[in-house]
């Protein structure tokens, strides 16, 4: 295995100084791909999505001599074919559309395709990166999206803070949505990626809010007596499912947003949490009813819960996207980041870290954020499902927390 | 790992003496006393030396004889410091609650890996503050209930509601009120310390009680 590392320090943010490093692992099988430089900074994001994908391989455009512009001719591409799979061109023109050939190096096909403008210049070249991949490997692509998380400063202080950010999937453009002295945990995207759900102990207890983040508009869920937790919302974005104790004891119930009605999914004498939607009829949850934390799944409206997982003593907090599930699963004292398809057996550990926690997947199922530990700090982390490629993402400043993969953007 | 071991050794011994003793000597070291809580998990995952397992053995049944032979007697481990003051009736005042000599003053009750149980040397400690509300029906407590960095942040808040709940069900045998106790989960948020281990993963397992207005 061929081992290289990247690390590229991106532009500083206007508000906060973050560094991005990219560490990854290039395998022969990983299909090699060259970028023509574009106008502005599409091709560097382009080929920094492609590469974080862990399919493709990026080759340099310098190894590439005579390769004619945007729109020139594409006789002999050929004589690169041992050299790259395919080649990118493209430019923008004075509306902001960016104009992409994609070709293909052993045949000279040639497919073409334009990106719209958009006000915010990076989107477009995300959305770029997304067609090439899926012309590439049939899979949707998943770059165009956004990433929610916390981050905390002085954690193990009075004076800690919480922030509740939303970046692109790069990391790049960090907004803050919410920022309290309380804890702030677990956001959640709504499915048409418009609205944040979130808890907050503003209120010196726990509370779920839905926050729009262009308008920032918020609503209390649940304001419950005991815990309000652990908000995940239906596909459909009916339902919300969530962590209540009103009866004592930790459960799963669903709330429906419309009319507030208030659905019990389980009752054991066990903590029962952590809920996320497999399809619109069923959830997955932890509980720890068989003696330690694991994964069970019910049907939404309640019954009888099955038990999904049953290697290593620890495995919690579930996300599920386009029929894949990742979790967080203990081996010997150390938490790991695990991925399958539901119902699969094919069960691949995604992370090495030892305190590896809170794993959401793309809406493609393709790549998994997660949480690892480095030192005293909590680093995010983006890694490829086969595992080659691996980034981190990390705010200088804070602990960062709990990502959410959005949904597609619309 | 030697090193560490025999650092351990010697507060687990005057933890070990002291009780035994049940001298008046307040120790107001919350380092001393958390070195005896790393201490029992260090001699829980190596579980080799007989020695050392018995001095643990000790501890714990001195802290259990105490508690059953004389609740005047109270044997507080907050952090495992061994403090031992008098906590009888003549204690419980509201004037109590500021004395740092006082029983009253330790306000933060540990606990064990993924357990809301309550250990037996902190029941003397839980009986006190709620026979201080049985006797004011007007205080109110917040028991704020922690978890340490290992395990999911939404199952931690459950597990630290429940240490909570497990500290209030205790209280509500002592006489205190449900009504004047409110309980909090607070998962993993708040630590006391940042650091990982157990030394530091001890002190943030905890329950703190916050009396309203005092």
């Amino acid at each position: 295995m061929n081992k290289i590392i990247f690390t590229l320090l991106f532009l500083l943010l206007p508000t906060l100084s973050f560094a991005l490093e990219l560490s990854l692992e290039e395998t022969d099988d990983s299909i090699p791909i060259t970028i023509m430089p574009i106008s502005g900074k599409a091709s560097g994001i382009i080929a920094a999505d492609l590469k974080r994908s862990g399919r493709l391989k990026i080759i340099n455009h310098s190894k590439l001599i005579g390769v004619s512009p945007f729109g020139g001719s594409i006789a002999g591409i050929n004589k690169f074919s041992d050299v790259t799979d395919y080649i990118v061109r493209g430019k923008v023109n004075q509306e902001g559309v960016l104009a992409i050939e994609l070709i293909s190096t052993s045949d000279a096909a040639v497919t073409r395709f334009n990106i719209p403008a958009n006000k915010r210049a990076r989107r477009v070249a995300h959305q770029a990166a997304d067609k090439i991949y899926q012309k590439i490997t049939r899979i949707k692509g998943a770059f165009d999206t956004r990433i929610a998380y916390v981050v905390v400063t002085n954690k193990a202080s009075p004076n800690r803070q919480f922030r509740l950010m939303i970046s692109d999937s790069d990391g790049e453009n960090a907004q803050t949505i919410l920022t309290s002295k309380e804890p702030v945990m677990s956001p959640e995207w709504s499915p048409n990626g418009r609205v944040l759900a979130y808890v907050s102990f503003e209120g010196g207890e726990s509370a779920i809010y839905m926050q729009n983040i262009f308008s920032g508009e918020k609503v209390m869920v649940s304001g419950r007596r005991g815990i309000n937790g652990a908000p995940a919302w239906s596909p459909d974005g009916k339902r919300m499912a969530m962590n209540l104790s009103i009866d004592g004891n930790s459960e799963i119930y669903t709330v429906n947003l419309e009319s507030g009605q208030l659905t019990q999914v389980t009752k054991s004498d066990a903590i029962d949490t952590e809920p996320v939607w497999s399809g619109t009829n069923s959830i997955i949850f932890t509980s720890n009813r068989g003696g330690s934390p694991q994964l069970y799944q019910i049907p939404a409206v309640g019954g009888k819960a099955r038990r999904l997982t049953f290697n290593d003593k620890y495995n919690s907090a579930a996300d599920v996207a386009n029929n894949k599930i990742t979790f967080v699963t203990g081996q010997r004292g150390a938490f790991h980041i695990a991925l399958k398809t539901l119902g699969g057996t094919d069960k691949v550990i995604l992370s090495n870290g030892r305190l590896d926690e809170s794993p959401s997947v793309s809406p493609n199922g393709a790549m998994v954020a997660y949480v690892t530990k480095k030192g005293n700090q909590n680093r995010l982390s983006v890694v490829s499902d086969n595992g080659r490629a691996r980034q981190f993402l990390s705010a200088p400043a804070g602990d960062i927390r709990e990502p959410a993969w959005s949904p597609y953007l619309r | 790992m030697n090193t560490l071991k025999t650092k351990l050794l010697i507060p687990i011994t005057i933890g070990f003496f002291t009780l035994v003793g049940c001298s008046q000597q307040v120790q107001n070291d919350p380092d001393a006393g958390v070195a005896v809580n790393a201490g029992e998990a260090v001699i829980n995952s190596s579980g080799k030396g007989a020695n050392r397992g018995s001095k643990k053995s000790n501890i714990r049944s001195t802290v259990s004889s105490n508690v059953r032979n004389n609740q005047s007697r109270a044997v507080k481990r907050g952090g495992g410091a061994a403090n031992i003051n008098r906590a009888d009736g003549s204690d419980l005042t509201l004037a109590g609650l500021k004395d740092p000599n006082n029983l009253l003053s330790q306000r933060i009750i540990y606990f064990d890996y993924d357990k809301a149980a309550i250990r037996p040397e902190f029941m003397v400690l839980i009986n006190t503050h709620a026979k201080l509300l049985a006797k004011y029906p007007q205080l109110r407590m917040t028991l704020g209930g922690h978890a340490d960095e290992r395990g999911s942040r939404e199952y931690n808040v459950a597990l630290s509601e429940n240490r909570a709940k497990s500290v209030k069900r205790i209280m509500g045998t002592q006489g205190a009120r449900a009504s004047q106790i409110r309980t909090v989960g607070y998962g993993e948020e708040v630590p006391i310390v940042a650091g990982k281990g157990e030394r530091s993963w001890q002190k943030n397992r905890r329950v703190e009680i916050k009396y309203d207005n005092y």
